[in-house]
């Protein structure tokens, strides 16, 4: 019996005011629960405009997404409760501790004040932020901030998390503990989609990939049988193959 | 409650953390409340209280140049220097090198002048009347002339001001000349003195009315305008620390990642709004204190407190309600920091100019004070003009609340529109 849907894209577009060009043209995915699923694209092939549809900053132009858990379908309202969001970039207030940021985020989430304190500081501990966790984000190196960027993203333990670039710019040693981290939470039943530009880390994290280039999906499915299906030994080949070597500025 | 409390909360730590924007807001006040009444009140007791220091070169051969200088001296408006070996010559370069403003020359036939003209003036009189008088012929003098000097960087207004002093204590010699003339030529001489005290005492008053709705007795001074007038320019400065805010929050994506939390962005706007109105309520509160308990110690006037505490609080209100509407269009529309502090504070600068806050609007020129209208700063410094020097009522404020509701509603919706074209709301 397949794997139950969590998320079901059917064939979306996506064009901006203005533009010559759909920065999506007619995308069809389906996320099953449980899964860590890789966005992965070139620069400019449309992964941020999927995953800022996907958490509702910006509408389709045409074409249809559902949520689901269990099976079953739910409302956009109940959206925003169910996911969490870890954009690029540092979207937090740089002047307040990770403690502060994370109480305004977690309330923002409806956390009740006791269930904030204890993610909070779970959060914290895990992620090794607790002995800055009173000094202001501004002075924090890259891989703190982006560890705080991502405590904010799942304080209200989301059952789907979207990742743009979460290790974007830190050392290896951040990089490994968010990845720890984000294995954990997936094992705890957290469905992830994720988008990045590191082609082993995607390979060493996700189940699932979908490969995008100009606005289209133009290979998707299990890591392991894309790379048995095209003939490569790993997901770099793979995506140099099928995107080509061309600069995408 | 909990996420509207975390929210105010988030505002305040922002606000606390923003050390220029809070140096800006509170200390920026007091220091030009301070500087500028100080300023502004030696520049009222020049004209008002100290004596004008007045060269006085007397050349007169008789005896009513020094009465001139006399009065002028017992008026108590004049500081003199008496330098009667000064020649009429180089009495400009005396002044300039003396670094006085002002100087009076009485040339040498003033008292015969005056004295000819007394006695013309008698003997039509006498003629007129057809009484006999002495007729032998005396020798004409014409009318003098005084020579009044002044530096010209003094104020035209200012100088005939002086010029006219000088001329009501000489309407007061002539006319006493004339009459000591006609008694004498009709051997009375000795009666003249009553009829001189009465011609002089019964002179008509002018009484000085305040044009106040309440009778109220509160002269305006320096204090009185000063208070207000920086007080509203501070509130408005909130552009530098809120619209840095908004700025920043919708560059970094805070906004937007609210956008996909279970939260309505209203709690953050009403949040910001609350936060920085009891902001502009703390700096009214900090600078009036300041014109009500410091000022008046340091020898500067009182800040009297209007009556009306209820139009009081209204008028603090909406103009804290306008500064920050005001704060969250340019936020909203500033593309970077930079550009939000910059044209900012720029822009309070020039509302602060055109609105009467720098100067006064009632010395513009007319076209200006058309301008003034378009200044939100002069709106709220209307309201306060209308309940601290005019004892205003509701009715009067009526402009001012027109003018700042709609103000107020044009920058709310901007700024609604802005974020919602950028997909923020």
């Amino acid at each position: 019996m397949a794997a139950q849907a969590c998320i079901e894209i059917k064939n979306v577009y996506k064009r901006y005011k203005a533009a010559q060009e759909d920065s999506l043209s007619g995308v069809s995915l389906r996320i099953t629960q449980g899964d860590v699923f890789g966005l992965l694209g070139p620069n400019g092939a449309g992964k941020t405009t999927l995953i800022s549809i996907l958490c509702g900053i910006i509408p389709v132009s045409s074409g249809d997404v559902q949520f689901y858990h269990d099976g079953e379908p739910y409302s956009e309202t109940e959206r925003k409760r169910r996911i969490g969001f870890v954009p690029q970039e540092y979207a937090f207030y740089q002047e307040l501790s990770p403690r502060q940021n994370l109480d305004y985020f977690g309330a923002m989430y409806n956390l009740s004040k006791t269930k904030l304190e204890e993610r909070r500081e779970h959060l914290l501990q895990v992620l090794g932020l607790e002995k800055a966790a009173d000094k202001k984000v501004g002075t924090f190196s890259g891989g703190m901030k982006r560890r705080v960027n991502l405590a904010i993203g799942i304080i209200h333990q989301p059952q789907i998390l979207f990742l743009d670039e979460p290790t974007v710019g830190v050392d290896v040693q951040s990089r490994n503990a968010i990845i720890r981290y984000l294995q954990q939470i997936n094992q705890d039943g957290t469905s992830i989609i994720y988008t990045s530009h590191h082609m082993s880390e995607a390979e060493e994290f996700c189940k699932n990939i979908a490969l995008i280039d100009h606005g289209k999906v133009i290979a998707a499915g299990e890591l392991q049988d894309l790379k048995t299906q095209h003939a490569v030994a790993n997901l770099q080949t793979l995506f140099i193959n099928l995107t080509g070597e061309e600069y995408r500025d | 409650m909990f996420k509207l409390y975390s929210s105010l909360r988030k505002e305040l730590l922002l606000l606390i953390n923003d050390k220029v924007g809070l140096a800006l807001m509170f200390l920026m006040p007091l220091l030009l409340v301070f500087i500028i009444t100080i300023i502004q009140d030696s520049a009222y007791k020049m004209v008002n209280e100290n004596q004008i220091p007045l060269l006085v070169v007397n050349h007169d051969q008789g005896k009513e140049g020094a009465k001139l200088v006399g009065l002028l001296q017992k008026s108590g408006l004049f500081k003199i220097d008496a330098q009667d070996g000064i020649a009429q010559g180089s009495l400009k370069s005396e002044l300039l090198a003396r670094g006085k403003m002002i100087a009076l020359y009485i040339p040498a036939a003033f008292s015969a002048g005056l004295e000819s003209n007394a006695a013309d003036v008698s003997s039509i009189l006498m003629d007129d009347l057809g009484l006999e008088h002495d007729t032998t012929a005396s020798e004409k003098i014409s009318m003098p002339k005084l020579s009044f000097y002044n530096d010209p960087v003094l104020q035209e207004n200012y100088s005939y001001s002086i010029i006219s002093v000088i001329q009501s204590y000489m309407s007061v010699i002539e006319n006493s000349l004339m009459i000591d003339r006609m008694y004498a030529s009709m051997d009375i001489a000795e009666r003249s003195q009553k009829l001189k005290d009465k011609m002089i005492s019964n002179r008509v008053g002018i009484q000085q009315i305040l044009a106040s709705n309440n009778n109220s007795t509160a002269i305006p001074n320096s204090t009185q305008h000063n208070v207000p007038a920086w007080t509203i320019f501070a509130m408005f400065f909130m552009v530098v620390s809120l619209g840095s805010n908004i700025v920043k929050e919708r560059i970094n994506g805070s906004f937007l990642r609210l956008k996909t939390m279970p939260t309505t962005f209203m709690v953050v706007m009403f949040s910001k709004m609350a936060i920085y109105v009891v902001v502009a309520a703390l700096q009214v509160a900090l600078t009036f204190s300041m014109g009500v308990w410091i000022l008046p110690r340091l020898g500067l006037p009182k800040l009297s407190v209007p009556d009306n505490i209820i139009a009081t609080v209204a008028v603090i209100f909406i103009s804290s309600m306008a500064a920050v509407s005001y704060a969250l269009m340019i936020g909203a529309f500033a593309k970077t920091e930079q550009q939000a502090n910059g044209f900012g504070a720029i822009s309070i600068i020039i509302f602060g100019a055109i609105g009467g806050i720098l100067v006064p609007t009632f010395v513009m020129p007319g076209f200006m004070q058309f301008f003034s209208n378009f200044s939100p700063l002069h709106w709220c410094l209307e309201g306060f003009y209308v309940l601290f020097l005019k004892g205003g009522s509701w009715q009067d404020l009526r402009g001012v609340f027109s003018f700042l509701g709609i103000f107020i509603v044009f920058c709310q919706l901007a700024t609604y529109f802005k974020l919602r074209l950028e997909r923020i709301i």
